[in-house]
């Protein structure tokens, strides 16, 4: 059964490359994101070192780590929308295959070939343009993929509730949008949390956001004290397990309000 | 043994009742008010391995909410459904591996990618030995015609095409039972024809179930040697297709041309004429009242003719006055037709 899985990725994976416009366009875009909001700090830099006790050099890491990080977090966000508004979800179900996995090996398809295809031409400018600073430690870049990990499994579940809300909304552009701001700011994406004010930051710990980009990204640059690692991963773990749980009872109803429905 | 066993199945829909206006509109956004459709209204029949049945009715009759009960991707109300020993709703995936599934009106092929590289997905999904698989793509694509687009994108398929490619695709596991709802739908007369010829010889060969759901009595007269027509969610015949033409089609047709305009002629009892056009008479009948022969030595004593041809009359038109009927058309014929259909 896992070949089947192995094969929708693989044949996600051909999709992507269908789309050549759409590949170019994610490698450059990825590369200008960088060099405008290192731009951007460079001058909040231009007259002091240190800023609120970080150090340029440690910035410019965290935002090109953060980039390449979006670059290949990004998900098909209507995949499962479209899906059920052409009432082809009733042909999923028909497969003898869990359509949750399919879908799932249909991101890790994507994700694949964008690390393979664009993160790595985007990583070579970039690098090559910005410099990159090495992970804290040998122990904290290990922490660092596991983490990443975590971190993609995090965004991916709670996308994914946004994703089977369209069994109730059909159409879930406003939401995906307003997803997509909260993760943008809530998560480190944009701005290190460290910038944050104190009762944000705090706010911002309690939410699964963090878990995404900050957490993986502070681990590599030893933001984060190595007593504290261990329970930033296991919060990972378990907001991966809470959105999980949610998603799945939100699939639970939605293939029940299917059935009973009917598309 | 029977194969699909269905059992007065009912299934109702809930219908979100859209009050008019902006008041209203705002109304049902904030309390929602329903409404129970009854789509099938006690439905029961029985199916045996390697029949093949036309599932015939108007628009809305509840064939396709038929189907879905049936393949398990909807619940019934009440009612019981079995095929092969399983209850489809409730082990869809397990039924799912036995039955092929074609929905006329949407594709299920991966729309970016060649339809091979779909067939090659289906054979893992459905776990189909290698040899299995090599065998019918080389079949489905020598019948099929599929050489041709193959390795085309889905998206750059004619509705033909795609169809032809989706009939395969539902086949390519050798499923014990296949329901296609609508799979001529749209598709030009040479393309029916393709399709049908291969459904009549893949069920011969293989001996698959087959359930055929179309607006076209040509396909149901090909391929099906049973027909069950449903209308307003209740069955209003079940049996053969020779029997209702037997039973509705007594009526013949004669057309004659004659060899000059004659606005009245004087025929036998039992015939009248229907139709008149330029120096052409219909003139119909009842089979077991008139003798054809009787009325053409009749008539050629009487006039002078230049041509005659006798009509059938087509399924196409028994089907009309069916539905045109109503529910009520014939009661001897309703209710499962267990009497009709016993062999
Ligand atoms: N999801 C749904 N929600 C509410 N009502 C529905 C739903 N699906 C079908 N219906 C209603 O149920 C009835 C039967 O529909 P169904 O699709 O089974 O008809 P059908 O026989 O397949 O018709 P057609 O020949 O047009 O395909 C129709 O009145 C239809 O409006
Ligand atoms: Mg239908």
């Amino acid at each position: 059964m896992i070949r089947a899985y192995l094969e929708v990725a693989k044949k996600s994976f051909q999709n992507n490359i269908t789309y050549r416009m759409d590949y170019f366009a994610g490698v450059i875009n990825t590369i200008v994101m960088i060099f405008v909001n290192i731009s951007i700090w460079k001058a909040i830099y231009e007259e002091e070192e240190v800023v609120g006790g970080v150090q340029f050099k440690i910035i410019m890491a965290y935002l090109v780590l953060s980039f390449l990080l979006q670059n290949i977090f990004t998900m098909e966000d209507y995949l499962i929308e479209g899906r059920v508004t052409t009432g082809l979800i009733s042909s999923d179900l028909l497969k003898p295959m869990s359509f949750r996995l399919y879908v799932f090996s249909y991101n890790i398809g994507s994700l694949v070939f964008k690390a393979v295809m664009q993160l790595l031409p985007a990583m070579i400018v970039t690098v090559a343009l910005f410099g990159m600073l090495p992970p804290f430690s040998a122990s904290m870049f290990i922490y660092f993929l596991i983490s990443v990990v975590l971190g993609y499994l995090v965004l991916y579940n709670l996308n994914f509730i946004i994703w089977i809300s369209s069994f109730w909304f059909y159409f879930t552009f406003s939401l995906v949008t307003i997803k997509d701001a909260a993760v943008m700011i809530l998560s480190g994406a944009l701005i290190p949390l460290w910038f944050m004010p104190q009762w944000l930051y705090e706010f911002i710990k309690l939410t699964p956001f963090d878990s995404i980009f900050f957490v993986p990204i502070s681990i590599y640059l030893g933001q984060i004290p190595a007593e504290e690692v261990f329970t930033s991963i296991i919060k990972q773990v378990a907001w991966v397990a809470v959105l999980g749980l949610v998603g799945h009872i939100l699939w639970k109803a939605a293939t029940k309000k299917l059935v009973v429905q009917g598309g | 043994m029977s194969l699909i066993k269905v059992e007065n199945l009912v299934k109702d829909y809930k219908i979100n009742v859209k009050k008019k206006g902006l008041v209203g509109a705002i109304g049902s956004l904030l309390v929602p008010e329903y409404k129970m459709k009854r789509a099938v209204d006690n439905i029961s029949f029985t199916i045996d391995k390697g029949e093949t049945v036309g599932f015939i009715g108007p628009n809305g009759a509840g064939k396709s909410t038929t189907v879905k009960m049936l393949t398990g991707i909807l619940t019934p109300t009440s009612g019981n459904v079995e095929i092969g020993g399983l209850c489809p709703y409730k082990q869809r995936k397990k039924n799912a591996s036995r039955i092929g599934v074609v929905f006329g009106q949407r594709t299920q092929l991966w729309w970016d990618l060649p339809v091979i590289d779909t067939f090659e997905l289906l054979k893992h999904i459905y776990k189909v030995p290698e040899k299995v698989y090599d065998e019918n793509i080389e079949l489905f694509s020598e019948m099929l015609g599929l050489k041709d687009f193959i390795n085309q994108p889905v998206r750059q398929l004619s509705l033909g095409q795609k169809m032809r490619a989706d009939i395969a695709a539902s086949l390519l596991h050798n499923p014990q039972i296949i329901f296609f709802d609508e799979p001529t739908i749209g598709l030009d007369v040479v393309a029916k024809e393709k399709i049908r010829e291969f459904i009549k010889y893949i069920n011969k060969e293989k001996g698959i179930t087959m359930l055929f759901t179309t607006h076209d009595m040509q396909d149901i007269e090909k391929t099906c040697s049973r027909m069950i027509i449903i209308d307003h969610g209740t069955t209003i015949y079940d049996g053969t297709v020779d029997q209702i033409k037997n039973r509705y089609g007594k009526t013949r047709t004669l057309i004659v041309e004659f060899g000059q305009v004659y606005d009245k002629i004087d025929l036998i009892p039992g015939v009248e004429v229907v139709d008149t056009k330029d120096n052409k008479k219909w003139l119909a009948f009842k089979k077991e009242e008139v003798h054809i022969s009787s009325l053409i030595a009749d008539l050629t004593n009487k006039y002078s003719i230049l041509d005659l041809t006798i009509q059938e009359p087509e399924i196409e038109s028994i089907i009309r006055e069916i539905y045109e009927g109503g529910v009520n058309y014939d009661k001897s014929l309703s209710g499962g037709g267990k009497e009709v259909l016993s062999k």
